[in-house]
């Protein structure tokens, strides 16, 4: 099983004839905790957070995807990092919240192709074929809690605590390797 | 293996991504040293274990993250109902009813 | 072609020739054949020995409810299978077959001395044999028992198959492809629904397979068929065959394994053998069909005899006829067909024997066209044949009086004592059986999953009506999701409707108690074992069960339970319906382990959490040990060195110079917002409101119980953020248990919490050299005593690397701890290590650390506490905060066990013989007492100890804290050591070795 995975080394890890597997390049990822009033943020990031959990917004490169009913994810450019730390920080003392930088947490893997679904669908329990596309969702993928943005009906993206990226990946190398296999077959 | 409705998601969703929490609606005290032996042995360990239509918490906790409740029924294992936390114990229509 | 094989019948007749062995003789059989069809076909009956009394057994079915012909398959290497049923396994190149329960050969077999001393080996007989005297027990009994306990033999390899598993999400589940399967999964797709079809045969068609003639709205039902799944194909159901639904869960959630490569010649790569499908489905269609019953009498197990409508498989389906000379004997009007089929087929039926005193009369007259003897109102009382079966012995019943008795020469033997409804999957759902009376069966009642039966499955008997009443399921399903369809009717010609009757043992005129009448061939229960249950007392279909064994075989009373509940609801002189079914229990056929496990196996079995700096250990050769889930580096040999001598130089350096540890493990969780130091005050024992932003302070954690549950430094980042640090195995407990607080009961406080356990690589520095060695790296802070003290805690940068340095010690030395964002973790190591080289930086791993931090009497929460531990037990009272109105486990310290005297407390331990105690090892105050002594406590953490210069312990003790200097023993195998207790810090007490 693959010891570590860096972000700092993109690239494709695992191909079959309908679905790729590959390792996204490093982003700023900022962990937003706020409730009530929500404006004050839309005016810091210049677009209103989502609403509903599992919705998604986004401007100028800055992704938010609403995980909880107070908590958000920021996906954001690595040099955005420091800027939005500093400008959420100038407004904490009129509008409490929690904003916590958690670009060295994890990587994201991007599961694109025909087949991303049924990819997927080796190890998580959901329909992920009914999240609607732009969406987003925190859910489990072979025991390890992910969170799952869905870019298109055949892209998806998995964000993965550093550690248990290896064995996520362990698992979608041999359903790429079991997708090839079928493909033969038929 | 059930499946299980998230109150802050509303969605309904595989058991895989909850953890049961126990039961409900056991508040702890504001100011537990001024509780006596006998109350505190019934806040820690005394429980219903009921037979029938139980409330009880979950937590949704590799989705949203919140504890919520919920009123299962012990033997056929059915949720008839989930509700957010702090909100109080909802009225079913057939509670203590016909349960098959 | 062999002459059981008939020309221009069957499906799989332009198939190739497949060669494969059984029992080591080669045979030939077609691709498509199954073991037993392809057996069948060479004239082989006998294929293996029953489970008690090894007598010889044959082919009785063609489905998975085959008891007897049960084999052990194999491919080569750690491919061997025990226990493949025979009926329903596809043939291969190459495949060898062997039978099992036999020794030393199928046709002659030492075990069958059972079967000549079968009265000793009646209802309970484990219970009633094996139970005196007690002392042949382990010598006699058991070894026996051992020997003779089992199913065929297990393999001794590893598997070198995969196994896949997959989710599937659908609208409506069909399980089952007969006629009304098919006709709920048209409905469901015409409905617009995602349709799923499932059928555990190699080819979708159930019952339509077997049955040619029948002409469905016009066409030959082979035709129809071909016509209809590629219509469902092209409608979008996915059609998935070799497929088992092996148990049916709450809300609809369908367990399937698919078997992908079983019958297959090669084996193509990267394919796993069999895949777990968990399918959750918003509607499902059980069409499972019915399964024929037995006839119980004596004699009915040998080789050739065989139900009828598996005949009738056998013929239609692999164009196999089961023998030239077949004696039909039956309660139902299905057989007949099975008769007429295999006369047509150039077969000679000597005669079809009914039990019923009147039958329809086309029946008879189709018997009459083909010259067939038809016997009325008959019994079987015998049959002979060693090896197989050579004769029946029927006679006629009169008045309830068994009449003369006649023998009449066969080949094979077809029976049927009419169906049963598959009721298992049904079961599952907890579903509630009605008893329909004209039927003698259960049919299934109410379930509370959104589920429909179809077809025979409920009793309903004709192609016509299961297609029918597969319609009217599927609609059903497609209205209960909103979507109504028209679905015209059905028209079958040719149909084969009947009925029958039910028995229990058929009447004989010799001694019932000496007929072995078999009701669950597989585990040779007889009619006369339930008998003698229930004799014996038991009342319960439950205990009649377990004392019996019937329907405890691999075929889980598919064939016996129905029989079985007649005989002993007739012996017990109640309805069946009072006396009631056993449960069904999944899966619904055998399942292989590797189907359940799937992917988890190997190095894939769970998940192994690494940190960012592992691949440096792995490098420099550490040997690892799991923590939890993480692998951390336990201690790093050199060449030649054990795990005692690394140990000891690592400990030896780290004192005297520097050492460098990989902590990222530790758990940690950002704390944020204006309420988070009243959050903390009230989920830590200590105070923390008055802990200045830039300081840290050890956190104690208990349970609303008052015991310890988890502890770790925390700093003070800024007025409103913490940062804290769990246990490594605690991090995820910590984070739930605040969570809940947090959530349930505190919801109005402002603050929030954050895992960041990964997003941030811990290294800690610690030794005399530390502060020399990371003081040049360090911009933001200067490291002297004055402005950067014990327990200080800042945001710096390291080696040029934002980081959060901390001032802590878990070795009693100058520490450090310094957090770099994960993916900097092992280029700042890289860096420390390149520049401590001056200073003779050591590597050590968590023996180290626990050896350094036992020595400084430091806890690990989990070694040396077990869950019932006190702050004041673990002699950490200075770190409770008194004074405060409130925190997790201030109420739950005082309960009256936790203040009483004589509690364990936490004390150190030094051996008088200098040796090493075992972790775990029980105390004693007195050596001299009788057993079972008293246990005074136990040693809870020991290790040799080089600063101390002897090993050392920590123990929990029963009132040791007031016991210093006192002597305690610890019984040992081989002898009792004795041990002083002692302080738990062991070296500087006075912590001067902190002070830079």
């Amino acid at each position: 099983m693959t010891t570590t995975l860096s972000s700092r080394h993109p690239g494709v890890l695992a191909t079959s004839p309908a679905v790729e597997v590959s390792l996204a390049e490093p982003r700023g990822r900022l962990s937003l905790r706020a409730r009530g009033d929500l404006t004050p943020f839309a005016r810091v990031l210049g677009f209103a957070l989502p609403e509903r959990i599992g919705q998604r917004a986004e401007e100028h490169d800055i992704r938010a995807i609403r995980l909880g009913p107070d908590e958000w994810t920021l996906n954001t450019p690595m040099a955005a990092v420091q800027r939005l730390l500093e400008a959420f920080a100038a407004i904490y003392p009129d509008h409490p919240h929690s904003l916590v930088d958690i670009s060295g947490r994890e990587v994201s893997l991007v599961i694109e192709g025909a087949q991303a679904s049924d990819l997927l669908s080796i190890g998580c329990a959901r329909d992920v074929e009914a999240i609607p596309a732009g969406e987003g969702r925190r859910t489990m993928f072979d025991g390890t809690t992910v969170v799952l943005w869905k870019d298109a009906a055949d892209s998806y993206r998995l964000d993965i605590w550093n550690s248990f990226a290896p064995h996520v990946l362990d698992l979608l190398k041999t359903g790429c390797a079991e997708l090839a296999a079928e493909a033969r077959q038929a | 293996m059930l499946l299980i409705h998230c109150p802050y998601c509303e969605e309904t969703l595989p058991e895989v991504e909850f953890v049961h929490a126990g039961q409900a609606h056991i508040a702890r005290p504001d100011l537990p040293s001024s509780q006596t032996d006998e109350e505190w042995e019934a806040y820690l360990f005394i429980r219903t274990n009921e037979k029938g239509i139980h409330a009880e918490r979950w937590r949704h906790v590799h989705g949203c993250g919140r504890f919520f409740n919920a009123l299962r029924h012990t033997v056929t294992d059915q949720f008839l109902t989930t509700y957010k936390a702090g909100e109080p114990r909802p009225e079913l229509p057939v509670e203590g009813g016909d349960q098959k | 072609m062999s002459q059981f094989r008939v020309a221009g019948r069957g499906r799989i007749n332009s198939g190739r020739r497949v060669r494969f062995t059984f029992d080591g003789k080669e045979y030939s059989g077609l691709e498509g054949d199954t073991i037993a069809s392809a057996l069948l076909a060479n004239g082989v009956h006998l294929v293996g020995r029953s489970f008690k009394y090894h007598r010889p057994r044959g082919i009785l079915s063609a489905g998975s409810e085959e008891p007897n012909a049960i084999v052990g398959t194999s491919r080569g290497a750690g491919r061997y299978e025990p226990n493949t049923r025979a009926t329903v396994q596809e043939i291969w190149k190459g495949l060898t077959v062997t039978s099992q329960n036999k020794y030393p050969s199928l046709k002659f077999d030492i075990g069958a001395v059972n079967d000549a001393a079968y009265m000793l080996f009646s209802a309970g007989f484990y219970y009633k044999t094996f139970m005196w005297p007690k002392a042949f027990w382990h010598k006699v009994y058991e070894p026996f028992i051992r020997a003779a306990a089992g199913m065929g033999v297990s393999p001794s390899e590893p598997d070198p198959d995969t196994y896949a598993s997959r989710y599937l999400h659908c609208d409506l589940l069909v399980v089952g492809s007969g006629p009304a399967g098919l006709a709920a999964a048209r409905v469901g797709a015409e409905a617009g629904l995602r349709v799923v079809l499932v059928d555990e045969n190699a080819e979708a068609g159930g019952t339509l397979l077997s049955e040619p003639q029948a002409q469905i709205n016009g066409q030959q039902a082979w035709d129809w068929l071909a016509a209809e799944l590629a219509g469902l194909k092209a409608k979008g159901v996915r059609i998935m065959t070799r497929t088992t639904a092996i148990g049916y869960y709450h809300q609809n959630m369908v367990g399937l394994c698919e078997k992908l490569t079983d019958h297959l010649d090669v084996l193509p790569k990267d394919m796993p053998r069999e895949r777990l499908w968990r399918v959750r489905a918003k509607r499902v269609v059980l069409a499972q069909g019915a399964l024929e019953k037995p006839l119980v009498f004596h004699g009915n197990d040998r080789p050739g005899v065989m139900l009828a409508g598996a005949a009738q498989t056998y013929l239609n389906r692999y164009g196999v006829k089961a023998g030239h000379r077949p004696v039909v004997l039956t309660s139902h009007d299905s057989a007949w067909y099975a008769a007429f089929d295999l006369e047509d087929a150039g077969a000679k039926v000597a005669a079809i024997a009914d039990t019923r005193p009147a039958v329809r009369g086309d029946l008879i007259a189709e018997a009459g066209k083909r010259g067939i003897p038809v016997l009325l109102s008959h019994t079987a009382t015998t049959t002979s044949g060693r090896l197989r079966i050579s004769s029946i012995t029927l006679a006629v019943v009169k008045d309830g009086k068994t009449g003369p008795e006649t023998r009449y020469a066969c080949d094979c033997l077809l029976m049927s004592g009419g169906w049963t409804p598959s009721l298992h999957l049904f079961s599952h759902t907890q579903g509630k059986l009605a008893w329909d009376e004209n039927q003698n069966t259960f049919l299934p009642g109410f379930t509370q999953e959104n589920c429909g039966i179809a077809g025979a499955g409920r009793g309903l008997w004709g192609i016509e009506a299961a297609l029918a009443d597969g319609l009217e399921r599927g609609r059903e399903a497609a209205a209960a999701l909103g979507r109504s369809v028209d679905a015209a009717p059905v028209r079958v010609e040719n149909d084969r409707t009947g009925t029958g009757v039910s028995h229990t043992e058929l009447p004989t005129r010799r001694d019932a108690g000496k007929n072995k009448s078999f009701v669950d061939f597989q585990n040779d229960v007889t009619a006369k074992d339930l008998r003698l249950a229930v004799k014996e007392g038991m009342r319960s279909i439950e205990h009649v069960k377990r004392y019996t064994t019937n329907g405890m075989a691999t075929d889980q009373g598919k064939l016996s339970n129905i029989n079985g509940l007649n005989i002993a609801a007739e012996a017990l002189g109640k309805e069946a319906p009072k006396v009631g079914l056993t449960t069904f229990r999944p899966p619904y056929t055998p399942t292989t382990f590797g189907t359940f496990c799937g992917y988890h196996r190997g190095s894939h079995f769970e998940v192994t959490r690494k940190t960012n700096i592992d691949s440096w250990a792995e490098e420099n050769g550490a040997v690892f040990e799991p923590v939890g889930q993480w692998r951390r580096a336990w201690y790093f040999p050199k060449a030649g060195e054990d795990m005692d001598a690394a140990v000891l130089r690592e400990c030896r350096a780290t004192r005297a110079g520097v050492g460098i540890f990989d902590a990222s493990t530790l758990g940690k969780i950002e704390v944020v917002g204006p309420d988070a130091a009243e959050f903390m005050n009230r989920m830590y024992t200590n105070p923390w409101t008055k802990l200045m932003p830039g300081r840290c302070r050890y956190g104690l954690l208990l349970g609303e119980d008052g015991h310890i549950r988890d502890d770790g430094v925390i700093g003070r980042m800024a007025q409103d953020r913490f940062h804290v640090t769990t246990t490594t195995g605690g991090a995820a407990r910590v984070l739930n248990m605040m969570e809940d607080y947090l959530q349930t009961e505190w919801p109005d406080l402002q603050v929030w919490l954050t895992s960041t356990t990964e997003q941030w690589s811990t290294i800690a520095l610690n030794g005399p050299d530390a502060a020399k060695l990371l003081a040049p790296l360090v911009e933001g802070v200067t490291l002297t005593e004055e402005a950067f003290p014990h327990m200080s805690c800042v945001e710096c940068t390291v080696a040029g690397m934002p980081a959060r340095l901390f001032r802590v010690s878990f070795t009693g030395e100058i520490g450090f701890e310094v957090n770099v964002p994960a993916y900097l973790g092992r280029a700042l190591w890289d860096v420390l290590w390149e520049v401590g080289q001056p200073l003779g930086i050591t590597a050590y791993g968590t023996e180290t650390m626990h050896v350094l931090r036992a020595e400084k009497g430091y806890i690990i929460v989990g070694q040396d506490t077990d869950g019932t531990v006190t702050p004041g037990d673990a002699g950490l009272s200075w770190a409770v905060g008194t004074k405060k109105r409130d925190f997790v486990g201030m109420r739950g310290m005082a309960r009256p066990d936790l203040v009483a005297p004589g509690r364990k407390q936490l004390v150190g331990l030094l051996t008088e013989d200098r040796s090493r105690l075992e972790e775990g090892a029980q105390i004693v105050f007195d050596p001299n007492q009788p057993i079972p002594m008293t246990m005074a406590g136990h040693v809870t953490s020991s290790y040799h100890s080089d600063a101390v210069g002897r090993p050392i312990a920590l123990a929990l003790v029963a009132g040791g804290h007031e016991r210093m200097g006192e002597t305690v023993y610890i019984p040992m195998p081989d002898r009792t050591i004795a041990a002083q207790i002692t302080s738990t810090v062991f070296v500087d007490p006075e912590n001067a070795r902190l002070k830079i």
